[in-house]
C-alpha cells in the first residue's frame, strides 16, 4: 500500500487497516475500495462502541461538506459519505489511525467504501397524514411567560430517567400508559395557555384541551418512539416548543420522517399521525438531517415541550385498528362472545318467539312512522324497488306510492299483521334474504339487527342488504342506542315515564339489576324499561296485555337487544368495501346509518 | 303473493344451491284484485325485471294475457301493453300454493299470500 510507507507505524496501521476492512465487508456487505471515494467507513468504530453520530459530525465536516452519515444498529463500524472526493481523502489523509475517538479513546481505521448502506432519505419537508407545524406560533415574549410557569432548575420532583415532567389536569401514568380518568389533579390547566385556543380559532381549529404534559429536555435526552395511547386522548393531540427546536421522528411501517419542530412553533398531531405514527426524539445533543444540498445540524439546547391532550371518556373507535388498544380489548371481548349455535337459540326463544305472541299487542303501538325513515323513503325515484328488512307491521311499506315495497320478517305472527293490511311481504331470517343480487334501489331495516345476538350475525345481515341492493343503490339502518340521554336531551323513550319528564340527571334503574339465565350457560341482565341502559346485551321486559294474552293474564315477556354504542353501526357497515357511508346519524334514541353500494 | 315479488325470489341462500332461480310456482289459490294503473311505474318497472320469467311464471298459473316472449322496442307508449303488465305484476295474488327450489326440490309454502322463505338450520 502506497499511502502508508515502510515505516513499522505505517505497517501496524496498514495490518489493522486490512483486518477492519474484512470485518466491514464481512458485517455489512459494503465493498471496501483502495481508490478514492466519496463514502469512508469507519471500520473499528460505530454505535456499539459508543461512537454517536454527532462526534462523527463534528470531527469530519472540518474536511468539506458531508452529505450522509450511517450509524448501523449493532455495528462496530459506520460510513460518511462526503459531497466530493476531495474532501474525503482529506479526512481519510488525517484521521486514518489517528483520531483517537474509538472504544477506549483507540484511534479509529478508515477504508473508502464503494457506497454507503442505507443513507437516510434527504430531508424534504415531508410530513405524516394529518401533522400540521405552525412556525412562530407565540411570540419569544408569551414563550418565556410559559417557561417561567414551570421551573424545573431546582425541582428534582416528577423526575424520570430521561428528562424532567409535570402533569396539569389529570396525571399521565407512564407504567399503565394511561390517565386516572376518574382522578383529577388539584393542579388545573394554568390560565395562561388559554390564548392558545383563541388563536387556533382564528384558524379555524377548535380545541380545548382538559390535560397538560410539560417536559424539559436538557441537550441530550429525548423520548422513546410510542403513540399516545389510543383510549386515553382524544384527536388530536398538540405540542408547543419552547427554549429550542428540535427534530422529532415519525415512524410508520418502513417509512421514516424527521421532522423538525422550531422554537415557538405548535404542532398538532391529527388523524393518522396521532393514531398510526410512531414519533420520538433521539436523545443527542444536535439533530444532523441530511438536506438537497449537505446535512442540516440542529444545536439543542434546553428544550420545554407542551404538550395538551384531551381525555377520551369511553373507547376508541379509530380505523387505525393495528395500533388501537380500544380495537384490541373489543377484539379480546368478541372472542368471547356469543358462539352462534347459542346466539340462534336466544334469537329463537327472546327474539322471534316473543315477537309471535306479542304480535298484535307490538303491532298496536307501532303506527306513527319515524320521520327520517319517511325522509329517507321520498327519496326514493318512482318506480324503484324498496324491501323492508324485518318489516313488523308493515308500518313502511305502504308510506311511498309508485314504489314497489316488499317486505320481510322473521316473525310469522308480525309477517301476518302485515300481510292482512294488504302489503307484499314474505317470511325469512335477515340473514338469509331469498332475494337475487343487485335488486333492490332501496333497503330499509329499522330496529331489527339489534335483535341478533353477536357480531358476526349483524355483520352478515348487513352483507345480505348489500347484496340484495343496486350499485348506486342505497340502505337505510336503525338499530337501538345504549345513549338514552344525549345533549341533555331525553329520548321519548325515557320520557313515557312522566318522572323523567321533569328530572335532568340521568335515568339510573332504581332496583337493583336482575339477571336471567337464557341459554347454555349464557345469563344476561334484564333492563329496567324507562331507563338508562346499563349494558349492551340485554333483555327487555314487554308487558302484555291482559286481553291480548294466551291466558287472559298479563305477562312479561324477555326480548334480547344488542344496544349499540357510539359509532359502532357505522364500524360494521364500513367493514364491507363496496359500501360508502352517506350518512351516520343519531336519532331519538338510535343510531342510523344510510350506505350505497359502490360496486 | 304477487308475480313482481316471485321475479325477485330465489332459494340460493340454501346450502348447495348456486342459482335457486327461478322458483317453480304450485298455485292452489289465485286471486285477482285491482290495483289503480300507473303507467310511468309499470314502464320503469319493466327494464328491472327478468322478462322471460316473467312470461313462464304467467304461463306456469295459466294467467299469461298473451304477453310477448320478447319484450316489445317502444313499449313505454303502449298503454295497452303497460295494462296488460301491470295486470300480471300486481293484480294477480298467489294466495295458496309452493315455490319450488328449480336445483333441490325443496318446496316453500304459500299460505295467505305469504311465501315462508325460512330456512331450517341445517340448510343454511
Amino acid at each position: 500500500m502506497d499511502n502508508c510507507g515502510k515505516s513499522s507505524l505505517s505497517r501496524k496501521c496498514d495490518r489493522k487497516q486490512k483486518r477492519c476492512q474484512h470485518i466491514v465487508e464481512k458485517e455489512t456487505g459494503i465493498k471496501c475500495t483502495l481508490l478514492a471515494s466519496k463514502s469512508i467507513a469507519i471500520c473499528n468504530a460505530g454505535l456499539v462502541n459508543g461512537l454517536s453520530e454527532e462526534t462523527v459530525y463534528q470531527n469530519f465536516i472540518e474536511y468539506g461538506p458531508i452529505d450522509n452519515i450511517t450509524m448501523v444498529p449493532g455495528k462496530s463500524c459506520c460510513f460518511i459519505r462526503f459531497k466530493n472526493i476531495e474532501s474525503a481523502s482529506r479526512a481519510f489523509e488525517n484521521i486514518n489511525g489517528k483520531l483517537n475517538i474509538g472504544q477506549n479513546n483507540k484511534p479509529v481505521y478508515l477504508s473508502y467504501v464503494e457506497s454507503i448502506p442505507n443513507p437516510k432519505p434527504i430531508y424534504q419537508n415531508k410530513m405524516p397524514p394529518g401533522l400540521i407545524v405552525i412556525e412562530d406560533f407565540i411570540s419569544e415574549t408569551e414563550e418565556s411567560i410559559l417557561m417561567e410557569l414551570c421551573n424545573f432548575n431546582e425541582q428534582e420532583n416528577g423526575s424520570m430517567k430521561h428528562r424532567h415532567v409535570k402533569h396539569f389536569g389529570y396525571e399521565f401514568r407512564y407504567d399503565i400508559n394511561n390517565v386516572n380518568k376518574d382522578k383529577p389533579l388539584e393542579d388545573k390547566m394554568p390560565q395562561e395557555c388559554d390564548f392558545l385556543w383563541e388563536r387556533l380559532k382564528l384558524r379555524h381549529i377548535e380545541f380545548k384541551p382538559d390535560q397538560l404534559t410539560v417536559n424539559c429536555y436538557k441537550p441530550g435526552q429525548g423520548i422513546p418512539p410510542h403513540i399516545d395511547t389510543h383510549s386515553a386522548f382524544e384527536d388530536p393531540i398538540i405540542s408547543l416548543s419552547l427554549g429550542s427546536s428540535v427534530v422529532m421522528n415519525f415512524k410508520n411501517e418502513n417509512i421514516s420522517m424527521p421532522v423538525v419542530l422550531p422554537r415557538r412553533s405548535l404542532t398538532i398531531m391529527s388523524s393518522e399521525s396521532r393514531y398510526a405514527w410512531i414519533h420520538g426524539i433521539t436523545p443527542r445533543k444536535l439533530d444532523i438531517i441530511p438536506t438537497q444540498n449537505d446535512l442540516s445540524v440542529i444545536h439543542r439546547s434546553t428544550r420545554i415541550s407542551y404538550t395538551f391532550r384531551k381525555i377520551r371518556h369511553g373507547e376508541c373507535d379509530c380505523q387505525y385498528t393495528q395500533h388501537c388498544d380500544s380495537y384490541a380489548k373489543r377484539l379480546k371481548s368478541k372472542s368471547n362472545s356469543i358462539k352462534n349455535k347459542e346466539a340462534m337459540e336466544l334469537e329463537t326463544t327472546h327474539v322471534y318467539d316473543v315477537y309471535d305472541i306479542i304480535a298484535l299487542h307490538f303491532s298496536d303501538t307501532r303506527c306513527k312512522p319515524w320521520p327520517n325513515v319517511l325522509k329517507f323513503l321520498h327519496s326514493l325515484e318512482v318506480g324503484s324497488i324498496l324491501i323492508d328488512v324485518g318489516c313488523g307491521n308493515g308500518k313502511y311499506l305502504g308510506c311511498v306510492p309508485n314504489v314497489f315495497s316488499l317486505g320481510c320478517d322473521r316473525s310469522f305472527g308480525l309477517a301476518e299483521v302485515a300481510g292482512q293490511r294488504g302489503f307484499e311481504v314474505f317470511s325469512c331470517n335477515c340473514l338469509n334474504i331469498p332475494i337475487r343480487d343487485n335488486t333492490a334501489d332501496g333497503c330499509i331495516s329499522i330496529a331489527v339487527i339489534h335483535h341478533l345476538a353477536n357480531e358476526e350475525r349483524r355483520l352478515q345481515a348487513i352483507e345480505e342488504m348489500a347484496r340484495v341492493l343496486k350499485i348506486g343503490g342505497r340502505c337505510l339502518i336503525y338499530v337501538w342506542a345504549t345513549d338514552q340521554q344525549r345533549n341533555q336531551q331525553k329520548t321519548s323513550y325515557l320520557k313515557q315515564d312522566r318522572k323523567n319528564r321533569k328530572e335532568n340527571g340521568v335515568v339510573v334503574p332504581e332496583q337493583p339489576t336482575e339477571n336471567v339465565s337464557v341459554t347454555g350457560d349464557i345469563t344476561l341482565p334484564v333492563h329496567q324499561n324507562r331507563t338508562q341502559f346499563q349494558h349492551q346485551d340485554l333483555l327487555v321486559p314487554w308487558k302484555l296485555k291482559a286481553e291480548l294474552a294466551p291466558n287472559n293474564e298479563e305477562n312479561v315477556f324477555l326480548r334480547f337487544y344488542h344496544v349499540f354504542v357510539e359509532g359502532e353501526l357505522e364500524r360494521l357497515c364500513s367493514q364491507l368495501d363496496y359500501v360508502k357511508i352517506v350518512k351516520y346519524y343519531y336519532d331519538q334514541g338510535n343510531w342510523c346509518c344510510i350506505f350505497e353500494k359502490t360496486k | 303473493m304477487k308475480l313482481l315479488t316471485h321475479n325477485m325470489l330465489t332459494s340460493k341462500c340454501m346450502k348447495g344451491v348456486t342459482v335457486g332461480y327461478p322458483l317453480k310456482i304450485k298455485a292452489v289459490d289465485v286471486k285477482e284484485n285491482e290495483i289503480d294503473f300507473n303507467p310511468d311505474f309499470i314502464s320503469r318497472i319493466i327494464p328491472k325485471l327478468d322478462w322471460p320469467v316473467l312470461v313462464k311464471a304467467a304461463d306456469s298459473i295459466g294467467k299469461n294475457d298473451n304477453l310477448p316472449e320478447d319484450l316489445l322496442p317502444e313499449y313505454e307508449s303502449d298503454t295497452d301493453f303497460l295494462k296488460k303488465v301491470h295486470h300480471v305484476l300486481l293484480e294477480i295474488d298467489i294466495v295458496n300454493g309452493e315455490l319450488i327450489c328449480p336445483e333441490t326440490g325443496r318446496k316453500f309454502p304459500i299460505n295467505n299470500g305469504i311465501p315462508n322463505m325460512l330456512l331450517n338450520e341445517d340448510e343454511v
